[in-house]
């Protein structure tokens, strides 16, 4: 749950705020690619999907534009889109959740038409899609991230506390056969999004990596620029492709500020600005999408693997993306406090209550209803 | 009864929202989760969230039960919480909803000493002193906060305070401006847009346009219980007791505020059919009763209203207007003493209706009650 509650906005139908999103080669089937749109963190037995959101998967092949300290990518003109919508629900299964259809349109036009929870989902031509509601796959201790961000110390225990443990999400799988369905690549971008479905949808919310505006963008105490703007609405409003001109200086502003923050917590600077005062990772995590390289086998540690490699200008070993188990926040915290230059940083908190497993839909099952505080 | 506006209603203005919304069922579903997924130990953004979301669920589904679990909430999270201007925050919500204005004020002004920058609690500020019946105070309070709201916020905000005021046109406007400028999907905002345009629209006896601001609200979320008892009170003075009946039956028997059975026992009685009323009458005085022991300043007004119709007892109404007026003094709590004192003056229960014209005792007596009145 990695960008749940990230904007005021967002809060206003918990069925458009997406939590996280995964893509990783499928681990059962080396020709197949994964993308993963988790939704409505937290969510209780009766939660479903909006029928009034376009849940969108978008995908392009990207370039290596440049490696070393100026290391960037190049998406391409050419998009691949799947857009999955929902029925208003109609009865409750045995189990007591609600009946939903929903269908999945390919980029293609065919449409697969599937039933919400059915773990076998709906299949076409080397598609495969499963909507319903799982096990949440994320988990941190936010209040001691928090308590970082506070104190200007690092506040982590040996045993944090993640207060997602034993929470559900509702998740729309998709497994494709990316030579099949998608063009070019290897190497894709992706980025998840809500939108209004209407004549002309409007962008709600876009993720693309983990943890960008939550923990690495939500700090407005540490940005000299624009110490008051609650900037996570104007974030997801942007084209992750192309986003315009009119706030870039602030979004990259408040990037510069808040990981020269993380990167002093070790009284340390490993992550020296530019003569522009610009942080070095700041260019690479505005382009603000899961990067792929669907040709490489599966790994389950390889979020930013690519990126790391063109900084270092080397080729890359394992897919990047992200897979579902991975832990991220310990990752995001070593990578932003030392560049993996010192001693790994960890929040205490290293798994969920159950871990994905390897085969579709790959997200655990969901947790049952919680006992009511008394 | 309600009386019909002597102005010719202007041709009825479009209420449509300007994208597709939540469906009505999933958005309640929806709420359902929420609330399920925040209950247990949390953080106090959490704990606050879900009491906003019981008071939510508790004004959608007409749930008092859900608001005193919020308010209970609200408690221990202050409690728990004490240097956590959002725990004051929520607190004052809950106090705002039982009427208990004062205490909501000052929990404001304690979350105010913690986060002197927040304009979250300028803005509840302004809902308490619109509730107050200080208008002049709450447009000043929200005209403060707007800068740091949406415009739809704002737009909603004012609407309602320009109904309050009897302003029809201001808050026609405002309500316009705030239904363009919704850029959600949700239906739970616009609902209550239309619910408390229609309620104005019901107390300045423009039945017509009042019916299709319900009427929207009821087809955004059908399960809205305020709008569909709203509603049934309009189709009943339009003429048709009937559907008004038939829509009041399974709010009165599920619902654990008395509106609805007060409603249905009115409008039964108006019918003759007084068997089918006292059963209703009875199950609403008692939960009146019960009600105005538990919380008395939030449900003195309605209270009294139904001791004022089917529950034909001017004395005991009268006794709750002076309390409610006690509580706050805005036009529709001075319109209720007056038909408090009216009725007990005649020594006769008068109806339940909106925009009365007051009768020269009543003004008078009313002026005596009230010394801010005098000229």
């Amino acid at each position: 749950m990695s960008d749940h509650f990230s904007g005021p906005r967002a809060l206003s139908d918990p069925a458009a705020d997406i939590s996280d999103v995964f893509a990783f080669p499928a681990p059962d089937s080396p020709q197949h690619l994964v993308l993963v749109m988790d939704v409505f963190g937290r969510s209780g037995p009766t939660a479903v999907f909006s029928d009034a959101i376009i849940y969108r998967f978008r995908i392009r092949p990207v370039e290596l534009a440049a490696t070393g300290p100026e290391a960037a990518f190049v998406p391409s003109k050419s998009e691949f889109t799947f857009d999955c919508t929902f029925d208003v629900p109609s009865g409750r299964t045995d189990s007591g959740r609600p009946v939903q259809r929903g269908r999945c349109v390919t980029p293609g036009g065919r449409i697969i038409s599937f039933r919400a929870d059915d773990e076998n989902g709906g299949g076409d031509d080397g598609v495969q899609v499963f909507a319903g509601q799982r096990s949440e796959p994320f988990f941190l201790d936010p209040r001691m991230i928090e308590k970082t961000v506070a104190t200007g110390k690092l506040s982590f225990k040996p045993n944090g506390s993640n207060t997602l443990y034993g929470t559900n999400i509702l998740a729309i799988v998709i497994k494709l056969e990316w030579r099949k369905v998608l063009g070019g690549g290897p190497l894709f971008a992706i980025v998840c999004e809500t939108l209004t479905a209407s004549k002309r949808p409007v962008r709600i919310e876009r993720v693309g990596r983990p943890e960008i505006k939550n923990v690495t963008l939500s700090w407005k105490q540490f940005d000299q620029i624009n110490k008051d703007l609650e900037i996570r609405d104007l974030y997801n409003s942007e084209d992750a492709f192309g986003v315009k001109s009119d706030y870039f200086d602030a979004y990259r502003a408040r990037f510069n500020a808040n990981l020269a923050f993380y990167d002093g917590l070790d009284g340390k600077i490993d992550w020296p600005l530019d003569a522009h005062g610009n942080h070095p990772l700041t260019k690479l995590l505005l382009a603000d999408f899961l990067v792929i390289d669907a040709s490489k086998p599966f790994a389950e540690t390889s979020y930013f693997d690519i990126e790391r490699s063109m900084r270092a200008g080397r080729a890359h070993a394992t897919p990047g993306g992200r897979w579902l188990n991975e832990d991220i926040i310990d990752f995001l915290l070593t990578l932003y406090v030392n560049g993996g230059n010192g001693p790994p940083v960890n929040d205490g908190v290293d798994g969920p209550i159950t871990w994905s497993s390897k085969t579709f839909p790959y997200l655990a099952p969901r947790n049952p209803a919680k006992a009511v505080a008394a | 009864m309600i009386g019909l506006s002597a102005v010719s209603a202007p041709a009825v203005r479009p209420v449509s929202s300007p994208s597709r919304l939540t469906d009505g069922t999933i958005a309640l579903l929806n709420l359902q989760a929420q609330i399920d997924g925040l209950e247990g130990p949390g953080t106090c953004a959490e704990a606050a969230t879900l009491i906003d979301l019981l008071i939510l669920r508790g004004l959608i589904l007409g749930r008092i039960s859900d608001y005193e679990r919020a308010a209970q909430l609200a408690d221990r999270l202050v409690r728990d919480a004490v240097s956590d201007a959002a725990a004051y925050m929520a607190r004052a919500r809950t106090h705002a909803v039982f009427h208990r204005f004062s205490e909501a004020l000052d929990d404001l002004d304690h979350a105010d000493r913690i986060s002197p920058q927040d304009t979250l609690a300028k803005h509840e500020r302004a809902g308490i002193l619109q509730a107050l019946g200080r208008y002049d105070e709450a447009l000043a309070a929200y005209e403060e906060a707007a800068d740091r709201r949406g415009q739809f916020e704002q737009a909603g905000a004012l609407a309602g305070l320009w109904a309050d005021c009897g302003e029809t046109d201001a808050a026609e406007r405002a309500y316009l401006e705030s239904l363009r400028s919704y850029r959600g999907v949700s239906p739970f905002p616009l609902a209550l847009l239309d619910f408390q345009l229609g309620t104005m629209w019901m107390r300045h006896g423009r039945l017509d346009q009042a019916r299709t601001c319900l009427e929207a609200a009821i087809r955004r979320v059908s399960a809205f219980a305020a709008a569909q008892g709203h509603l049934a009170e309009v189709e009943a003075e339009l003429g048709d007791p009937e559907t008004a009946i038939a829509r009041l039956y399974p709010l009165a028997a599920a619902s654990d505020d008395p509106d609805y059975a007060a409603q249905l026992a009115r409008i039964l009685g108006e019918m003759g059919r007084n068997d089918e009323a006292s059963g209703w009458c009875r199950l609403a005085a008692d939960r009146y009763d019960a009600l105005t022991t538990d919380y008395p300043e939030a449900f003195a007004d309605h209270a009294a209203e139904f001791w004022l119709s089917a529950g034909n007892d001017p004395e005991k109404a009268l006794r709750l207007a002076r309390l409610n007026i006690r509580v706050r003094s805005t036009p529709r709590a001075r319109d209720l003493l007056a038909q408090a004192l009216d009725a007990k003056t005649a020594g006769a229960a008068s109806a339940r209706c909106f925009g009365v014209q007051l009768t020269q005792r009543a003004a008078n007596q009313l002026e005596g009650e009230i010394p801010w009145t005098r000229k």
